[in-house]
């Protein structure tokens, strides 16, 4: 519908309007509505109900109807009723958006949106995303002072710190006549971290650490060691089978045994080894190798122009590595 | 997109009692269901006005759509409907030969809405049912405004109101009885509107024509033939209400006085030729006897400018919009088509003459004219009665009286369904069949009267009440009227003579009605206390007076009376319309006050917390809005230590208050006084 719509030039006229009302809006990751920020106008159905009562009305003076009348003036008083109903169905309501954990481009972003009532039960309020793909809305009850909570989602298009989208709420309870609505900017921004390549890429070989005690022995006899990730051209026997099936549980790869010092052993995630890939495929790759690398447990660094971190293997190192990956350049 | 809602246990709907029957259902087949109830409910009244294949077609239509709901099927195509309403538009037109009028609209919107539920598709589509309901709704009032119509009604307008309450509560399962709730909570809110707008909305007359067949009523018409008025006897319709100053005039005296015709082209009497404004303003040498009797009288929408008034109105009645004008015949006719209800006072003389003075008024001569070759064998039989040697030269009242007499015994009768008369219908009826109306019989005297050079004409209009008044009121209704005759008497004037009279006594005296027997049920109740049946039919009786008073017969002028009650001295339409729009503008103010105030209005606890929080504040100690009364009461006492066990106290208690294991509803405004009063009782301490 918007992409016919597109070319109309009040589409582009709303769409500014809408642009520039949402820039009068502070950002905030709690919202008290208000009457400040509560809006109301009549749906088509409204009009229509409006129109109802009218011609009913109009039947009611021609045939002299007095039950006609207190009919149409019935139907009058309920519709001007719901009105109120409905604008109090969102006035008083606070908002409140949890924090958002990162996600990768590509995936959708989780939005944990917490409405408390203070007084009466509120019935179908619905949220959205008011820009962005995610078009649909989800609806929900909040008990009388009391909270619930719903969930948003919006996909993550690009790397990087992430401005949480303008959200909406709006709601037609209870006779659909009159619709509230409400925008929301909130002040929470996210970190999405670039897009894992896929398939990924088979891991660089590791190499012993400078320091380290210098054993080396092939890869494929002498005692083992330790375990690092499948590489292409592994024989089957060298791989851990039990933990590999964990690993693949986990959404990893193949786990081998690692017959050299792997303890001393150290693998660099570097840019230049990526070949001539284009930058953004490059920490894709490297996102999908730091995924990876954390994965089978093993020591590893990363090497981006500008930056260098330095070997590790907790969870808090994975955190960081990726958090660089996000916001290269 | 994931929607989780964690609502706490039995907020949407107590889960205790082990769900039965149709909540077992799931919820879009139970809202459907209740939706094609409401629809059943809302039609169900019109079965007895819709033609039979109307009523089975919604039927089975209706059945159908349970059955998909439940079977949770899908819908038949577009086409299939569009083919069903193509059947049913010619079922229409041939039950009635037209698709305009009211019963052929009232059985097209009842198809529209049956048909319309199988396409329920769209939200669009729900709500184009709800309003077509509300149509059905108004529909039925066209054929009855009694109570029992209301209160079903009502019950309709509020299951449509709930199916509207549910589409828009899209969250789970709502239970029935909450959506009404919901509905019945928003429906009284918006009552003390509807009375206001009912009690103020002016009263207007229709704003353009209405089709004849809306109201499905006969009534008087200003020319008659035969046959219309026992069609009018089968109408049971109120035509007036009348109550008495004092005692009622007795039934034979109660002649409502209507159109007057003199004017006969052989098969349709018509009204006096008045060609000139002069003559229509004539004198009527009305001469009236004895004292007036008072009444004040409802009159509905008749759709003709005359005025039914009581036999013989004087002076005229004070019509807010009218001006009536009584014609040289005695009747009283308004300025224009009356249709609005009319509510006024008038008064009455039942001992009446009019003549015998003819200065200034209209020739005789009209009222001696018969069409040339009709009904020649009942002028023979006059002029032979003229000529037998007793009435040679009889006056105008013997003559009359020998046809009243040969009426009597003549082997007439008198019946609302004569059937169908010829060309020379007095003849057929005079000589052949003897059997008719008051039409019938008016006519034939006025004919026979004429062709014995005596001036007669007939008088149409309302004859009798029903037996018993309800409430003081006299109600005439439309099976009430009546046609009756004058004649000239030289020297006396204008007589009635009501042929009627004479052959039905008790149509006259009595009013024709008789007591309905007794049901069974009635007739059970009759048996066990006569004393209790007749109590509770007072009581109802009592009850709908009191709503044909104030709800159907509401009319300008009690809203005019009301607008005095209120203090205003002479009370118009702009005063009236004046108040509506300010009392509106008042209720809309006070809406907007209660949604600012609304505004202001946090949790109680959020406020008791403000409350010590600023009590803190003034004891320079610090705090945000998340901090817990724990947390506080932690602060307090690492900066005062003993000093304020008292405010740590209460602290503690505040915090299990709300968290506590059984909290309690709301904060307790003697905690939030003594804190802070502690509070200020620290400050010099510092």
């Amino acid at each position: 519908m918007q992409a016919t719509a597109a070319f109309a030039p009040a589409f582009h006229l709303r769409q500014r309007f809408r642009r520039w009302m949402q820039s009068r809006q502070p950002r905030t990751d709690t919202l008290q509505l208000t009457q400040r920020n509560v809006y109301i106008l009549p749906t088509k159905a409204g009009l229509l109900f409006a129109g109802t009562v009218i011609v009913l009305l109009l039947a009611s003076i021609n045939y002299q109807l007095n039950l006609g009348y207190v009919l149409a003036f019935l139907l009058a008083g309920s519709g001007v009723v719901s009105m109120h109903v409905t604008h109090a169905t969102l006035r008083g309501l606070t908002l409140h958006l949890k924090p958002v954990a990162p996600v990768f481009v590509g995936d959708a972003v989780l939005l944990d949106v917490v409405l408390t009532s203070p007084g009466s039960a509120r019935f179908g309020v619905g949220m959205k995303v008011v820009d962005g793909a995610g078009g649909s809305i989800s609806w929900i009850n909040v008990p009388a002072l009391g909270q619930a909570t719903t969930q948003l989602s919006f996909v993550a298009a690009t790397r990087g710190r992430v401005q949480v989208p303008t959200l909406g709420a709006e709601t037609r309870f209870p006779l659909g006549l009159f619709r509230t609505w409400t925008v929301w900017r909130p002040a929470a921004d996210l970190l999405v971290y670039p897009k894992p390549e896929y398939p990924p890429a088979s891991l660089p070989i590791a190499r012993p650490v400078p320091g380290g005690p210098a054993q080396s022995r092939s890869a494929d006899g002498g005692e083992v060691e330790g375990v690092r990730a499948y590489r292409r051209g592994d024989p089957p026997k060298l791989i851990a089978w039990r933990k590999a099936s964990k690993s693949i549980e986990a959404g990893g790869d193949l786990i081998s045994r690692d017959t050299s010092a792997s303890v001393h052993q150290a693998l660099w995630l570097d840019w230049q080894a990526c070949g001539s890939l284009p930058p953004e495929e490059r920490l894709s790759r490297l996102t999908a190798w730091t995924l990876a690398a954390h994965r089978a447990g093993i020591d590893f660094g990363l090497r981006i122009p500008g930056r260098e971190i330095a070997l590790a293997s907790s969870d808090a190192h994975r955190r960081h590595c990726l958090e660089v990956l996000a916001l290269w350049q | 997109m994931a929607v989780s809602t964690d609502l706490p246990a039995g907020f949407v709907e107590r889960r205790k009692k082990p769900r039965v029957g149709w909540q077992r259902l799931p919820r879009d087949s139970r809202d459907t269901l209740f939706m094609l109830f409401v629809i059943g409910w809302t039609v169900l009244p019109h079965v007895a006005h819709l033609p039979l294949w109307c009523s089975l077609l919604t039927l089975v239509v209706l059945l159908w759509r349970a059955k998909l709901a439940l079977a949770n099927a899908t819908l038949p195509s577009r086409w299939f409907v569009a083919g069903v309403l193509i059947v049913a538009i010619a079922l229409t037109l041939w039950s009635f030969e037209t698709l305009l009028g009211k019963e052929p609209g009232v059985t097209m919107v009842v198809v529209l809405m049956a048909l319309k539920t199988l396409e329920l598709r769209a939200k669009r589509d729900a709500f184009v049912v709800f309003f077509l309901g509300f149509f059905i709704v108004l529909t039925h009032f066209l054929y009855s405004q009694s109570l029992f119509v209301a209160g079903a009604m009502l019950v309709s307008v509020w299951g449509l109101l709930t199916a509207l309450v549910l589409v828009h509560m899209p969250v789970g399962q709502p239970s029935l009885r909450l959506a009404g709730a919901l509905s019945l909570r928003t429906a009284l809110f918006g009552a003390p509107i509807m009375a206001l707008m009912f009690l103020l909305f002016p009263r207007i007359g229709p704003l353009w024509g209405v089709p004849t067949d809306g109201l499905a009523r006969t009534g008087l018409s200003s020319t008659l033939r035969m046959g219309t008025i026992s069609e009018m006897a089968q109408d049971d319709a109120v035509a007036m209400r009348i109550r008495f100053e004092g005692d009622a005039p007795p039934p034979s005296a109660m002649y409502f006085r209507g159109p007057v015709l003199a004017r006969f082209d052989g098969t349709e009497w018509r009204p006096p030729n008045y060609e000139t404004l002069s003559a229509l303003r004539a004198p009527s040498n009305l001469r009236v006897r004895g004292d007036p009797v008072r009444y004040e009288m409802t009159l509905e929408p008749l759709r003709i400018a005359s005025l039914p008034l009581l036999e013989a109105t004087r002076t005229a009645p004070v019509l807010d919009g009218y001006q009536p004008l009584m014609l040289p015949d005695l009747q009283w006719v308004a300025d224009r088509q009356v249709m609005e209800r009319l509510r006024f006072k008038a008064e009455s003389y039942p001992q009446f003459s009019q003549g015998p003075s003819t200065e200034g008024a209209p020739s005789l001569r009209e009222s001696l004219e018969l069409p040339e070759g009709y009904n020649p064998r009942t002028i023979a039989w006059a002029q032979d009665l003229r000529r037998s040697p007793a009435y040679a030269n009889a006056s105008a009242r013997t003559l009359a009286a020998a046809l009243m007499a040969h009426i009597r015994t003549g082997g007439f009768s008198y019946t609302g369904a004569p059937g169908e008369y010829g060309a020379n219908a007095v003849d057929e009826f005079w000589l052949d069949r003897r059997e008719g109306f008051c039409e019938h019989f008016a006519s034939a005297f006025v004919v026979i009267m004429r062709a014995m050079n005596v001036p007669a004409r007939i008088v149409t209009g309302y004859q009798g009440t029903d037996p018993l008044p309800l409430d003081e009121y006299y109600i005439v209704r439309q099976s009430s009227a009546h046609a009756w005759a004058e004649y000239w008497e030289p020297g006396t004037g204008w007589i009635r003579a009501d042929p009627t009279a004479a052959v039905a006594p008790d149509r006259i005296n009595r009013g024709r009605r008789l007591a309905p027997r007794p049901g069974f049920v009635e007739g059970a109740l009759d048996n066990v206390s006569p004393q209790l049946i007749a109590d509770l039919r007072k009581s109802w009786e009592l009850i709908n007076n009191r709503w044909n008073q104030w709800v159907l017969n509401y009319s300008r002028g009690q809203q005019i009376d009301v607008l005095k009650r209120m203090g205003f001295d002479s009370p118009s339409w702009a005063d009236l319309a004046l108040l509506l729009i300010g009392s509106l503008s008042t209720l809309a103010l006070g809406g907007a006050v209660w949604a600012w105030w609304d505004r202001r209005r946090v949790d109680p606890w959020v406020r008791q917390m403000e409350h010590l929080r600023a009590a803190l504040q003034d004891l320079g100690l610090a705090s945000a809005t998340h901090d817990a009364p724990r947390t506080l009461a932690r602060r307090v006492r690492e900066r005062y230590g003993a000093a304020a066990e008292t405010l740590v106290g209460l602290l503690d208690t505040l915090e299990r208050q709300r968290y506590g294991r059984s909290p309690s509803p709301r904060p307790d405004p003697a905690l939030t006084r003594a804190f802070v009063a502690q509070a200020r009782a620290l400050r010099p301490a510092r």
